[in-house]
């Protein structure tokens, strides 16, 4: 069962006030360690780096997208199995297909509420204490 | 939750920038030019304005940005193509969306109705194009799509189909890889780089010592190698030594396509065969328990890699970091003061005996230096580029050339240059209204302009460029030019000027510059707002701007705009009068100059008159203005400034002394204060002397005023002074009694 005071999470997303607002519930949640990204080559850079218990990331972003970034870090040797959510809109369920042959572990749709976000991550990393 | 109201505001902060991206954006995508990346992009904002409204609860903007995104959407696709008709309706679009926007902000309640018609608009355009497509969320979000075949993978599951590679190595080097100058040690450092490597040295081939041949090799190595890299990149490590060695590499758990190689090919998700990797994960359990720990070097090694593969990109944007404006102008207000501190630095070593001063003055030098980069680099900070407010004009053009029926097009040049965003914020209006007045007064309509022979399209231009350390726009059409009859005959109807008044055409044309003139045979919606030219002279004035004009009857008009690129610090010329120092804008002197006595000339409601290669030009008498009774340099040691009012009035401020050319720091002195008049502000100088900036176009109209009072006065006196007035010498008399005080 792993603690969500000591996941590692990074948040991308190229809007500040919805990454912010998944910091504020995931602050809820529990989890204290949290890494934001503005865009997927950001958030590469990022993965590559830090040792990370999971990514979150929207999929509309500018430069490199949500799914650019899931093949990136399932490309990348140091990152490829950090498990990843990927965040959609309530339209793109063929995203959600492309994004599982890609290697997604699970997806969310926006908007979210603190219990599905919570949901959703327990469904990858198992129940939280 | 405490950060919400902040986090809030953030969100409307985005969703301004969003609908600047909309507005500039869709007339774009009529361009053609990069459409698909413009349409992307706009796509995106109202994409964003609709997923931050969703996180926050503003089901109104969401319902309203839904439908909005998929009309985008489908022109995105290529399914919708952008018609003029549809970009209108889009644009109308943004102004409700930016309505819902401010409501939402102010927390407003909005009205049911509010933007139904656009919304209509945008829906029947989806009915119209696309039956299929509907632009239906009114039910909340899901947590799951419906029906869709999804399991989530666990991070247990991951783990275990996208674990590292182990490898068996075997390595041993013969004689020729030694002679190669290939070293065996830098190979295995090369290879514990890409995991955790565990060898044993094979010595049984090691003789005893007096035997040993310095260049043969005797140790060989068995081990095994537990990498995320694939197995190429082992082999790479191998490459030059290949054949000069026995080498195995054999892999003892499955390994992943297109491991380590930047990942072109995405691996097998674990989603497919489930099965397959929970025995996968079992197996890898019993061989290692801990998930593999990285060594820090291979980490600095995979953050090269993705470093080498983001400069493969083209250039991207520019990254850039929301700063609060209070924070910059902190920043900005503190170099001001480093800017003064550097000042006196400077004034003080130049007091310091000889020797000491040689040792400092580079180090001053230096300071000098780098705080005017620092300055630089602050007021950069706080720059925008003109196309903050240049990118409203094409749609402002573009309504008014069908509420007119005529046909514009624009052109806009320069659109990057950069300038301090305090004066970008006041440029909108002034510039607003001269494209106004040109699309309406300027422009003809196409009949009128085919008869000119003109082309039926006309052209309004608008470009910015630096000059000189100040910024210049100019706003230039081919439309009628200006008519200066009836602007004569408006300004003698209206007392303007008098009606014997003889004016050269450049004269007559800056009238419209004056108070209380408009030309326009009836006042329009479009530039009859009550605002004349004569508020964006002042306007422009009030940045301590310029502007001028030029006409050519028929061929068209330009205006000029010649402004500072910040208000913070200024060009400034220090001048003494009596014992008080002031500081001139550098901007307003046009040239200084020491006249003789006898180029002074008296003239009853003026304070003299000076005459400059032939013409008259009137003189401010600053130490009579400003009250100043300490005793000034002799008559013949005085300096004219001479000054632009703009339009092209000129006069002469007399002053006792020029002391020097400075960057000065504009401090505000209206919180203390109140607003002054003639006096635009205050600076701290070298000396940590405080001086006033003076607003020498204010200076000169109180000058004409004054004068103008006292020459009524004195005639109304039965002419008695006026004789004194005649004969007053320059500088003989003394400063003249006044009642009121100018400045005080």
């Amino acid at each position: 069962m792993p603690v969500a005071a000591a996941l590692k999470v990074l948040v991308v997303d190229d809007q500040n006030s919805v990454r912010q607002m998944t910091r504020l519930i995931l602050e809820e949640i529990g989890i204290r360690y949290i890494h934001e990204a503005e865009n997927g080559r950001q958030a590469m850079a990022t993965a590559a780096l830090q040792p990370l218990d999971l990514i979150i990331s929207d999929f509309n972003m500018p430069e490199m997208d949500g799914l650019a970034l899931l093949r990136a870090v399932r490309g990348h040797p140091a990152a490829r199995k950090i498990p990843f959510i990927l965040l959609t809109g309530r339209g793109d369920r063929e995203l959600v297909v492309k994004a599982a042959q890609a290697g997604v572990n699970n997806y969310m749709i926006k908007p979210f509420t603190r219990d599905i976000l919570r949901h959703k991550i327990e469904q990858v990393m198992g129940k939280l204490s | 939750m405490a950060g919400l109201d902040q986090l809030k505001q953030t969100f409307f902060d985005e969703c301004s920038e969003a609908l600047q991206q909309i507005e500039s954006g869709l007339p774009e995508i009529l361009g053609g030019a990069n459409s698909e990346d413009t349409i992307n992009a706009v796509f995106r904002s109202v994409h964003s304005v609709k997923g931050g409204a969703g996180i926050f609860g503003f089901e109104d903007l969401v319902k309203f940005a839904h439908v909005f995104e998929t009309v985008l959407d489908a022109m995105r696709g290529g399914k919708l193509a952008a018609t003029q008709e549809i970009v209108d309706r889009l644009l109308q679009a943004n102004d409700v969306l930016s309505d819902l926007i401010g409501m939402s902000r102010s927390g407003e309640a909005i009205p049911p109705d509010h933007g139904c018609e656009s919304r209509a608009a945008l829906e029947q355009i989806l009915r119209e194009n696309l039956p299929g497509e509907h632009a239906d969320n009114d039910a909340p979000a899901p947590a799951d799509f419906e029906g869709l075949d999804f399991v989530p993978v666990t991070a247990e599951q991951l783990q275990a189909s996208g674990g590292a590679g182990e490898y068996r190595l075997v390595f041993r080097p013969k004689p020729d890889l030694l002679k190669k100058a290939n070293e065996p040690l830098y190979i295995l450092r090369e290879l514990r780089k890409l995991g955790r490597l565990d060898l044993l040295a094979e010595t049984d081939r090691l003789p005893a010592l007096a035997e040993i041949e310095a260049d043969r090799p005797y140790l060989g190595w068995t081990g095994t190698l537990r990498t995320e890299a694939g197995r190429q990149a082992i082999e790479e490590i191998f490459e030059f030594v290949n054949g000069d060695c026995e080498l195995e590499i054999t892999s003892l758990a499955p390994e992943i396509p297109g491991a380590g190689d930047g990942g072109e090919e995405p691996p097998v998700p674990a989603a497919v065969e489930p099965e397959a990797d929970a025995s996968l994960a079992k197996a890898e359990a019993t061989r290692s328990p801990q998930s593999a720990p990285q060594a820090p070097i291979a980490r600095e090694t995979s953050e090269a890699a993705t470093a080498a593969q983001t400069k493969a990109k083209p250039a991207a944007a520019a990254t850039t970091t929301r700063i609060e404006l209070e924070k910059i102008d902190r920043a900005v207000n503190m170099v001001g003061e480093l800017v003064i501190a550097q000042a006196m630095l400077g004034q003080v070593v130049h007091g310091l005996p000889e020797d000491v001063r040689s040792r400092l003055v580079q180090v001053v030098d230096e300071v000098a230096h780098h705080t005017r980069e620092l300055k630089d680099s602050v007021m950069s900070m706080r720059a925008q580029q003109v196309n903050a407010v240049f990118q409203r004009m094409p749609r402002l053009v573009r309504e008014l050339a069908a509420k007119t029926a005529k046909k514009v097009r624009l052109e806009m040049v320069g659109e990057t240059t950069e300038v301090d965003r305090s004066i970008i914020e006041r440029l909108g209006d002034p510039l607003t209204h001269i494209i106004r007045n040109s699309l309406d007064h300027g422009i003809e309509t196409p009949t009128e302009r085919r008869a000119a022979g003109k082309s039926e399209e006309g052209t309004i231009r608008l470009a910015a460029e630096h000059r000189g350390g100040r910024i210049v726009i100019e706003i230039s059409d081919d439309g009628a030019g200006i008519n200066s009859e009836r602007v004569l005959q408006k300004a003698r109807e209206r007392g303007l000027i008098g009606p014997e008044a003889v004016l050269a055409e450049d004269e007559i044309n800056n009238l419209i510059f004056l108070p209380g003139f408009s030309t326009a045979e009836k006042i329009s919606d479009i530039s009859g707002r009550g605002v004349g030219m004569d508020v964006v002279r002042r306007n422009i004035q009030d940045v301590g701007g310029r502007i001028s004009l030029r006409s050519e009857r028929g061929r068209g008009m330009t205006i000029q705009l010649a402004l500072p690129l910040t208000l913070a610090v200024m060009d400034g010329m220090v001048i003494r009068v009596g014992s008080e120092t002031y500081v001139m804008p550098m901007s307003a002197i046009v040239e200084c100059l020491r006249p003789p006595a006898s180029d002074i000339h008296a003239l009853i409601g003026t304070s003299g008159m000076l005459k400059i290669r032939g013409n008259l030009v009137p003189l401010v008498q600053l130490r009579e203005l400003l009250d100043i009774t300490a005793a000034g340099t002799s008559s013949d040691e005085r300096v004219v400034i001479v000054s632009d009012a703009g339009e092209g009035t000129r006069f002469g401020i007399v002053v006792d002394e020029l002391c020097g050319h400075q960057q000065v720091v504009v401090k505000s002195i209206e919180e203390s204060y109140g607003s002054v008049p003639g006096i635009a502000g205050a600076t701290i100088l070298g000396n940590g002397r405080v001086a006033f900036i003076l607003d020498v176009e204010k200076l000169s109209d109180i000058a004409s005023s004054q004068n103008v009072q006292t020459g009524i006065a004195r005639f109304a006196n039965g002419g008695k002074e006026i004789a004194a007035v005649v004969n007053r010498d320059w500088g003989k008399s003394g400063p003249p009694r006044r009642t009121e005080k100018a400045v005080g």
